[in-house]
């Protein structure tokens, strides 16, 4: 019963499930949200009006801008009493973004976590050890609540070093590592400048977030660390982790699609796409109490899948890019929007349109955004020493703003 | 089993049920929980065939119900045990139950109205008590027991309640609820429509909740059992405002 309700369903029962979920999402978000009601209302669409999952084209899609300029609670669907947990993302402009969850929203989201982490094999006989950059603090405590919901024994996030998460993975005798690409394939170089054998450690599985990972990195983290390698999708902003998970089988990742209907757009002319084509990833959440989201705009390239799966799993098949359709990069798992780093620098420098260089880049375990600024005559201070000052104090506030550390070199 | 999409009942101009999607898989105990006036008892009279006009698509067992009269809707499989009870008063408790049996008398299953006599009356025994007493005089959770075992009388693949509880004792409410449990065990799919949410998601499978005419939400029962918005829809309570209670 992994899948709950959509065990042994037909695709007819399956849409009626969905179909019967969206029409209240939307009756709770034309009812509750100015945001969506007004939107729909511009359009003279009713909820009522969407009668089949076809339907859904009909709506006007969102992105990460309206969730800054809501900025704090103006896309919350519940009264702030009914808010159990409250998360927030950096967003794309000055304000970041801030999603809620209720009650049943986190015995969902569990649930959710839970199933993901099933399909990798976990079981309550396994130790997860999680180990994620503070920007996805809170997928940690979203796999540690699945995890603990699950029956497993859980070492919840904590800042440690390479060293010190190896001791831990060692020692903890732990068997599932839920961690980023980036620390993964760190951690592994780590273990092999250093002598450590992977035989000497109990891991059974890695579980990798924040971004696609082709089949060659998976191949590779497999061997070495001779592991099972599992890919999870998620958004950072909402709801969470696991969103779509790996199937080996598939060779793919099935989209939790009974609670977050998926929909594959061209990014330019913004309309669907033909099933099987790649485009950009847009979701909409079928269950999501405080904070629904209709017809976002991932940014992500994807296609569905049209196969069904070995697995006999009743949920849809994804394959998931590592391209972007917007204008952002991933850090850690972590999306960071250039426009937004390029607007801070220029209020920080107080300098217009700034020529700068954006990159990332890894050492130990951890990656960094890179910005390599142009020298220019409006930037030039005859005091190095302020000149460094300027730069320390944007870097670091840079950091705070955008979740992720942040080194600022200048360039001739 | 039962399948609504876009449900639409009207009287008049007035629009009771605004385009609901709902449905109940065999084995089920589906609930549907609102406040007066959510268009509760629109849905269940438009599934008995005794609403007139609806528009939408109502599926039962994978043929429409749409132009079927109320007893060729009872033929098919659904049986109601109506809001109030409804029994008739003037007739004795054995009779009330053997028109529950009324669609049978011509159809082939009519020898087994006495095995389910016999099978009604062990599920109640009270009513064996005063089988030959005039329904009227049965207390409130007696008169309940008697619909429900009326309804049962026409060997329904989906019992359709509506409001079982309403004016009856905790007492008796909490029997009565233990008796739809029990049918739910024995394979009976089951669609209880209840104002008392938390007695009915307590043995429900999954809910439904309904506020004006429109579906608002749905999820299983332990969802919905923790959900705010569950209480403030069958209370019909409301916030002040967004921030109510945490202005700081």
């Amino acid at each position: 019963m992994i899948h709950g309700m959509m065990d042994g369903m037909s695709v007819e029962e399956k849409d009626q499930l969905k179909l019967e979920r969206l029409q209240s999402t939307l009756n709770r978000a034309f009812k509750n949200v100015p945001f969506h009601r007004n939107r729909l209302l511009q359009r003279d669409i009713l909820p009522e009006h969407i009668a089949s999952l076809e339907d859904l084209t009909k709506l006007p899609l969102m992105d990460r801008t309206h969730l800054g300029t809501h900025y704090p609670y103006g896309l919350f669907a519940v009264p702030l009493r009914d808010i159990v947990r409250i998360h927030t993302a950096p967003g794309t402009g000055p304000s970041p973004s801030i999603s809620g969850y209720t009650k049943t929203d986190l015995i969902v989201w569990k649930k959710l976590v839970t199933r993901s982490l099933g399909a990798a094999g976990v079981t309550d006989l396994d130790i997860i050890q999680i180990h994620l950059p503070p920007g996805l603090a809170n997928w940690g405590r979203d796999y540690k609540d699945g995890g603990e919901a699950l029956g497993s024994s859980v070492i919840p996030n904590s800042p440690l070093s390479l060293a010190k998460t190896l001791m831990v993975l060692k020692d903890y005798k732990t068997t599932t590592l839920i961690t980023t690409p980036a620390f993964a394939q760190q951690l592994v170089n780590h273990m092999f400048d250093h002598g450590h054998s992977p035989n000497r450690l109990t891991l059974k599985r890695v579980i990798l977030v924040g971004e696609p990972v082709d089949k060659a990195t998976i191949k590779d983290l497999e061997q070495r660390l001779h592991v099972d390698a599992w890919n999870h999708y998620g958004l950072s902003e909402i709801p969470g982790p696991a969103i779509a998970y790996d199937c080996k089988i598939l060779g793919g990742l099935h989209i939790n699609d009974d609670h977050i209907l998926p929909e594959i757009i061209d990014p330019q002319t913004e309309k669907p796409v033909p099933r099987g084509e790649k485009g950009e990833l847009v979701l909409t959440t079928l269950s999501a109490r405080a904070f629904p989201l209709i017809r976002f705009r991932t940014g992500d390239t994807a296609r569905l899948l049209t196969d069904t799966c070995g697995c006999n799993s009743p949920l849809m098949g994804m394959e998931w890019f590592k391209e972007r359709t917007d204008n952002m990069i991933i850090i850690s798992g972590i999306k960071v929007s250039l426009d937004q780093v390029k607007v801070y620098l220029q209020n920080a420098l107080g300098v217009e349109h700034p020529e700068c260089r954006i990159d990332r880049i890894r050492k130990d375990g951890t990656e960094t955004l890179k910005i390599c600024l142009t020298m220019d005559d409006a930037l030039f201070s005859d005091e190095i020493k302020e000149l460094e000052r300027v730069i320390a104090d944007t870097e670091k506030a840079l950091a705070e703003q955008v979740g992720v550390p942040v080194k600022i070199r200048l360039v001739q | 089993m039962l399948k609504i999409k876009n449900l639409k009942c009207s009287y008049g101009s007035i629009v009771a049920v605004h385009g609901v999607s709902l449905s109940v898989k065999k084995g089920d105990l589906i609930s549907i929980l609102g406040a007066n006036g959510a268009g509760k008892s629109s849905l269940l009279l438009a599934v008995c065939g005794l609403l007139k006009t609806w528009e939408g698509e109502i599926m039962f067992q994978d043929k429409t119900i749409r132009g079927m009269s109320p007893p060729a809707i009872v033929r098919a499989g659904i049986s109601m045990v109506p809001e109030g009870r409804q029994i008739f008063s003037p007739l004795s408790v054995m009779d009330n139950l053997k028109m529950g049996a009324y669609t049978r008398y011509h159809s082939s299953s009519k020898h087994g109205i006495a095995g389910d006599l016999e099978m009604v009356m062990e599920m109640f025994p009270i009513l064996r008590e005063r089988a030959y007493q005039l329904a009227g005089t049965l207390s409130g959770g007696e008169q309940q027991m008697l619909a429900i075992g009326r309804a049962l009388m026409a060997r329904p693949k989906l019992l359709v309640l509506d409001e079982p509880s309403m004016g009856l004792a905790p007492k008796i409410v909490s029997m009565i609820f233990k008796v739809i449990m029990d049918f739910r065990d024995h394979g009976v799919t089951i669609l209880l429509v209840e104002q008392n949410a938390r007695a009915a998601l307590k043995i429900a499978d999954r809910g439904y909740v309904l506020e004006t005419g429109k579906m608002v939400l749905q999820g299983s029962a332990d969802e919905l059992l923790v959900d705010d918005d569950v209480k403030r829809a069958y209370l019909g309570q409301d916030y002040g405002d967004f921030y109510d209670g945490r202005e700081g």
